[in-house]
């Protein structure tokens, strides 16, 4: 059920024309035109109007049966995007219910709704979402829900040279991406793995609608290690408000008694 | 680049007389002028490195010590709000347990007009930190149980209309009365979840320094409230039976803000980054100042007699410690969610258990 995306960093080439394909098609304003003097990655991250963001890490380790001629060194790419989680921070703090999951399993944010209050963006484990202060309203990647409203499939997706980014029915795309792995593996590649592909590999989420094949730690790629939507862990904090309330109370009649009778 | 930005020119390059602007984001706003203001070229949305900062360890990876997580969009009204929405709980719950008690009504009348006045300032606080505040009845349109700002705003929302029929049936007699303590008795059950539930509005996030103290934080913001109630309180004229009440609740809300405190040190100890965002900077001082004033107000209260200028200072120390807390813990916040190591430590060593 549902749709997503399987992204396969090691055939990414960093070329960025899905962080352009995404501008265009969306119609997302520029985010100013800068050089971060790190990397080739200009963008540093996802925001209100990037949607698709290209990681661009230079290691001082070589990939498995990897030979180069600098000593060790390689290079990981990634093409980082919302993932769609199928238990979404933001959607699950989202007050207005502006925040909805829709026909196509995706998380997507009602712009007419939004009031900018600005929940779901300390609610997403990955740091996607995010206000855009001019504009007031909370946006992300819609894995192009008008796009697929018409068949298609997403502008990034459509753009990618290499089929880093992989786009289709979620099950198919986990068998794919599982034969992939032992592809590699077979290959020598042996660190390969995927990164959220199901609620087994990531409870905390409930498993991504768009999963990654990696060949380090998530913390390399700007991932986080273990995920977890917040409200799996709220139970306890309304257990210590409820506990706190009682409390206030007894210190409330035991500040009254015995008041009044002089 | 050719001309085509007789269009937008916000980095859409669409020209109108060849594309409409229709897309899923077609309507996302952008300052006007900003190209001649130079924002478009040149100014940097992200920290940038003029050197390259010496080799990182093995085991210390971040992606050019960028964040993980987006900063908390939130400006100082939000801890405002946790400031006066907790006084507003604490002094609606004192105010029911008054109404019980043969007591003064001018106590609970007061406790029923403070709360009415804190909500509708909350109220403002929070529709002032909106990005679209005229969507703020938005905050009603659905009920959602696994967002404790959608619970919080419902609470805040009934709060509001039992504390002030309450307070305005206060002076009545007869059924009105009776309707004003009925009322007064709900507002004093609302006013438990509503002096605590901005603690789990916090800790049900993804910042580290929030949700690492989730445990004891709902702890910390109700003695918090509690202090800030009988504090307000202190400011205000009362006779020697209203202030011996205001001074015990007072007096156990400081100890419990000053005990909470050091149990939320405690719950979070364990994980150096985030147990670092309580001590630095920001958040640190307002942490360490917040408890030295707790401690001050404790002092002053709990000196015999009742005269005006030592309520006035113990009020007066007692509000700033109180507000101090919820600004601290929420800068707090703030800088853990700044660290991408904090976001990894906390995570890494939650799986570890």
């Amino acid at each position: 059920m549902g749709t997503g995306f399987f992204t396969d960093t090691t055939v990414c080439i960093g070329c960025k024309a899905c962080e352009v394909a995404c501008k265009e098609w969306n119609q997302l304003p520029d985010d100013g035109m800068s050089f971060t003097a790190m990397s080739y990655d200009n963008t540093g991250d996802l925001s209100a109007s990037t949607w698709r963001h290209v990681a661009f890490i230079e290691r001082p380790v070589a990939l498995s049966e990897q030979q180069t001629g600098l000593g060790n060194f390689s290079w990981l790419l990634m093409s980082d995007v919302c993932k769609h989680c199928k238990s979404a921070g933001c959607l699950e703090n989202c007050p207005t219910g502006a925040i909805v999951r829709t026909e196509f399993d995706s998380v997507y944010v009602q712009p007419d709704i939004c009031n900018g209050c600005g929940y779901c963006v300390v609610g997403c484990p990955f740091g996607v979402i995010d206000r855009r202060e001019d504009d007031g309203r909370a946006w992300k990647c819609t894995l192009c829900y008008d796009r697929q409203k018409d068949g298609m499939e997403p502008a990034c997706a459509k753009a990618c040279p290499t089929d880093s980014i992989q786009f289709g029915d979620l099950d198919e795309l986990r068998d794919k991406a599982r034969r992939r792995v032992e592809q590699l593996h077979a290959g020598g590649v042996e660190e390969a793995y995927l990164y959220g592909v199901d609620e087994a590999d990531q409870p905390g989420t409930d498993g991504l609608n768009a999963f990654f094949l990696l060949v380090d730690k998530p913390e390399v790629y700007n991932l986080p290690p273990e995920p977890v939507a917040p409200r799996k862990y709220a139970a306890p904090a309304w257990a210590s408000v409820a506990a706190a309330g009682v409390a206030m109370a007894l210190a409330a009649v035991a500040a009254v008694a015995g008041s009044g009778r002089q | 680049m050719t001309e085509v930005s007789s269009g937008t020119g916000d980095g859409r390059w669409i020209d109108p007389s060849m594309g409409m602007l229709i897309g899923e984001a077609a309507d996302q706003k952008v300052p006007e002028g900003r190209t001649e203001r130079g924002h478009s070229e040149g100014a940097a949305p992200l920290p940038t490195w003029d050197r390259e900062p010496e080799a990182r360890r093995s085991d210390d990876i971040t992606y050019y010590d960028l964040p993980v997580l987006k900063e908390p969009v939130w400006m100082w009204v939000v801890p405002a709000y946790f400031y006066v929405g907790g006084l507003a709980g604490a002094a609606a719950v004192l105010g029911a347990v008054a109404q019980g008690s043969s007591s003064s009504r001018r106590l609970v009348n007061r406790c029923r007009w403070t709360a009415t006045g804190a909500i509708v300032a909350g109220t403002g606080l929070l529709i002032y930190d909106l990005g679209r505040k005229e969507r703020f009845l938005n905050m009603l349109r659905v009920f959602r149980r696994t967002s404790p700002m959608s619970v919080g705003s419902w609470v805040l929302a009934a709060s509001g209309g039992a504390n002030s029929s309450a307070a305005v049936l206060a002076g009545t007699d007869g059924l009105l009365r009776s309707l004003g303590d009925l009322s007064g008795a709900g507002a004093g059950l609302l006013g438990m979840p509503l002096a605590g539930y901005t603690a789990v509005l916090l800790s049900n996030s993804a910042v580290p320094a929030w949700k690492e103290a989730r445990k004891t934080l709902p702890f910390l913001f109700v003695s918090s409230a509690i202090n800030a109630a009988a504090s307000l309180l202190d400011l205000m004229e009362l006779d020697d039976d209203e202030a011996r009440v205001v001074k015990r609740f007072g007096t156990a809300g400081r100890a419990a803000e000053l005990l909470s405190g050091v149990m939320v040190e405690r719950e979070i100890a364990g994980i150096e980054r985030t147990a670092r965002a309580y001590k630095e900077g920001v958040a640190g001082s307002l942490w360490r100042g917040g408890e030295s004033l707790a401690v001050t107000s404790l002092i002053l209260g709990v000196l015999p007699g009742h005269s005006r200028l030592k309520r006035f200072a113990t009020g007066v120390t007692g509000s700033a410690a109180a507000a101090a807390a919820k600004f601290a813990v929420f800068h707090a916040g703030k800088a853990s969610a700044r660290d991408p190591k904090a976001t990894f430590e906390s995570q890494r060593s939650r799986a570890a258990h």
